[in-house]
């Protein structure tokens, strides 16, 4: 401990310093009450020890001034005779003690125990006090706690009245557990079942108000051993696996689950059990497995291309057949693998489901692996996420190549069998010929007659042959037999042919046909026949009209810088919007069963084979005008 | 005099079919291969009846019919329209008949005796 001594007379400094040194005591010295003041603010010593009587500052006013700074620091004042007065007022000023002189060694450290002493305990009562408030620190934190305990209690409480109500409710018995692929069971303090749920009733019986343990086999079917048994001993939620005795003696394993239901009281009254069947979550596991890889099968072996992209039109799958087609381009962009192009296609149906949530289709021509074309007809479909929101779009593309080749060869076919049915028919007719020669040769007994109708029946069949070796050939493929004609010429004809019914059915059939039309190179058949049907069905749109008095039909005919353009313009009944989309694809007609759904199809080809341009416009009731320009 | 009977055909087996059919049945015949040279025919031989055949080279059926009905001598003769050309029975207006290709002899003939009666 360290002390400050003050006094004016060294020699009494140098006795106490030595006397305090032996002591144990840091000892510092001050000459007057200023020293003493400033070796006090360095050192801050915890005891002072001053001479009352001093020149200058007196011992009273030093103590009155430390006490000022430091209240704790104990003074002892030095007396000497006759100083009683100034010693009781120095006790006044709260010194600690009062020494007369001469200072023997003994009241010394007397004196010095007190003050140490009174330090001590004036320490401890801090400590004390600290003491105290971390103690009432840690009480509220206690209060608290058990208030909150009190909060969960009551929460437990409310939970408990809400399950009993639950179990109660014999209506819906355990509904809210009915979905879930376990058994359920609430059972009492007695183990007694108060409730169970619907597959807990299927698979065991309804059990309510029998002993929980006792479908269990082995110790478990006890009420020490049971997992509700252990529950309530320890107040602990069980899991266990236990094996399980079905109402047919069966025995199945299941994972037995438990917790503690408490009542008010923090005791466990209730007991929720799950048993989760291990046979039921193989089942599910298996059913699961088996639907996954059906649909992975279906994925991959429908037959078509499908893909599932998403907003970016990137590709987040795609199946077998796709990835056989375009290659595993997983990640790659829908418009990249299948047009090689750097941006999506026109009209692109993933796009616009995005857009609508709704399904689209549309036809395209896309390239495979070898760079063949291949016709496509896309449809998309949307995939939600739980949210309802629009996560991808799955774009089933089939590939009807195969199809569009048919369509082709029907063109053909029919167009070849509108420029062949003339001439075959002729051929029969004239084969009639030859065998009536034969037999009239008979009946006149003309052996020349015979012999030469039988030459002619032989000729015809030979050439009736030909041609239909011809057919079977052309069938696969008709080429244009293509020949220097009179576009006027053409056009005339085709009016010729298409006049006399126009007249006769009351249409007024008006021919504008420029004469400088000049030489076209076309197959008169094909594009003749192309023509008249269009013409026959602008005066059979007339017919269909019956809400105005008069119908015309007009044949233009004009020539224009590259080739000639013929316009085919009625009054009639006109078409419908969605007619006019499907105008030219095959088999489709407006006539019922007076129309074949070839006419236009076939007019169209014929044209397309010219590399010319067909095309249509109408008005519902007011009619329709074809344009066709067929190239010089 | 036996009623005359002209064919106009492009295809010389089935002139000569039709030919024999009205000759085994006693009437006269000429004919022609096209509608250009049938007119020279027409106007020499001036037959009692015609059967026409729509679609021919150098001039079509129809075009000839035409040609000869505005002359007033040949204004009523009756023509049949004989074609394998399909939807032809409004071609020619004020055709007697149509007959398919292939036909049958005896159609034929009812239709020829109908209109102009036996030979």
């Amino acid at each position: 401990m360290r002390v400050l001594i003050v006094d004016d007379e060294a020699g009494i400094r140098k006795v106490v310093g030595i006397t305090l040194a032996d002591m144990g005591f840091t000892v510092f010295e001050a000459a007057s009450g200023d020293e003493a003041l400033a070796v006090f603010e360095r050192e801050r010593p915890p005891v002072v020890l001053t001479d009352i009587r001093m020149p200058g500052m007196d011992g009273l006013e030093l103590l009155r001034r430390i006490k000022a700074i430091s209240p704790e620091t104990e003074v002892i004042l030095v007396t000497g005779h006759g100083d009683l007065d100034m010693a009781v007022a120095g006790l006044k000023l709260d010194a600690c003690d009062f020494i007369a002189k001469p200072v023997g060694p003994d009241v010394l450290e007397i004196a010095l125990r007190r003050a140490s002493d009174k330090i001590a305990l004036r320490e401890r009562l801090k400590s004390h006090t600290e003491n105290l408030e971390e103690l009432v620190r840690q009480q509220a934190e206690q209060l608290v706690g058990l208030e909150r305990e009190c909060a969960a209690k009551g929460a437990v409480e409310g939970l408990t009245q809400l399950i009993g109500g639950v179990a109660g409710d014999v209506e819906s018995g355990l509904g809210l557990f009915n979905g879930l692929p376990c058994l359920v069971s609430i059972q009492d303090r007695g183990q007694r079942i108060v409730s169970v749920n619907q597959l807990y009733r299927e698979r065991l019986g309804d059990r309510v108000g029998q002993l929980g343990y006792a479908v269990y086999a082995g110790t478990s079917a006890s009420p020490t051993e049971s997992p509700v048994g252990r529950t309530i001993a320890t107040g602990q939620g069980q899991k266990s696996r236990e094996a399980l005795f079905g109402p047919d003696e069966t025995l199945s394993a299941v994972m037995v689950h438990t917790a503690p239901i408490r009542g008010v009281d923090g005791q466990v009254d209730l007991v929720l059990e799950l048993s989760v069947d291990a046979g039921e979550v193989q089942r599910l596991q298996d059913e699961l497995r088996a639907t996954r890889q059906r649909y992975q099968q279906l994925f991959d072996e429908a037959p078509c291309f499908i893909t599932v992209q998403d907003r970016h039109l990137r590709i987040q799958a795609a199946n077998r057949r796709f990835r056989n087609e375009f290659g595993n381009r997983t990640g790659g962009l829908c418009y990249e693998a299948y047009c090689g192009t750097g941006r999506p296609c026109f009209g692109c149906p993933t796009i616009r489901t995005f857009e609508d949530g709704q399904s689209h289709q549309c036809e395209l021509i896309v390239r495979g692996k070898d760079g063949e074309p291949v016709n496509v007809v896309v449809w998309t479909a949307p995939i939600r996420n739980e949210a309802g929101e629009i996560e991808g779009v799955m774009e089933m593309a089939t590939d009807i190549t195969e199809l569009s080749r048919m369509q082709d060869h029907l063109a053909s076919l029919g167009m070849l069998i509108a420029s062949l049915s003339h001439g075959i028919k002729g051929l029969l007719t004239a084969l009639d010929g030859g065998v009536y020669k034969v037999n009239a040769g008979f009946r006149a007994s003309d052996q020349a007659m015979v012999q030469a109708g039988w030459g002619k029946v032989t000729e015809l069949i030979g050439r009736i042959k030909g041609m239909v070796l011809d057919i079977l050939f052309y069938a696969k493929k008709r080429e244009l037999q293509l020949r220097e004609v009179e576009a006027a010429q053409l056009a005339a004809q085709v009016a010729e042919t298409v006049a006399p019914k126009a007249d006769q059915l009351g249409v007024d059939f008006v021919r504008e046909i420029a004469q400088d039309l000049g030489v076209f190179s076309v197959d008169a058949v094909v594009l003749s026949a192309a023509l008249v049907n269009i013409l026959e069905n602008a005066v059979d749109a007339c017919l269909e009209d019956h809400a105005k008095e008069k119908h015309q039909v007009f044949f233009r005919v004009r020539p224009d810088a590259s080739g000639v353009f013929f316009e085919i313009e009625d009054n009639g009944i006109g078409m419908q919007p969605e007619t006019l989309a499907r105008l030219f694809s095959v088999f489709f007609s407006t006539k019922g069963s007076r129309g074949t759904g070839l006419g236009l199809f076939i007019a169209k080809k014929a044209v397309d084979q010219h590399g010319g341009r067909i095309g249509a416009v109408s008005e519902p009731g007011q009619g329709s005008t074809f344009r066709i320009w067929i190239p010089r | 005099m036996a009623k005359k009977i002209m064919v106009v055909d492009d295809d010389p087996d089935i002139v000569e079919y039709l030919v024999s059919i009205f000759k085994e049945r006693g009437y006269v015949t000429c004919s022609a291969p096209d509608g250009e040279s049938a007119m020279g025919v027409l106007e020499r031989e001036k037959p009692d009846l015609l059967t026409l055949d729509l679609e021919m080279p150098e001039e079509w059926g129809p075009r000839f019919y035409r040609k000869f009905s505005q002359k007033p001598e040949f204004k009523d003769l009756p023509v049949v329209v004989i074609s394998g050309l399909p939807g032809i029975h409004l071609a020619i207006r004020k055709a007697i008949a149509t007959v398919n290709k292939p036909f049958e002899p005896a159609n034929v003939l009812g239709i020829v005796e109908g209109a102009i009666g036996k030979p």
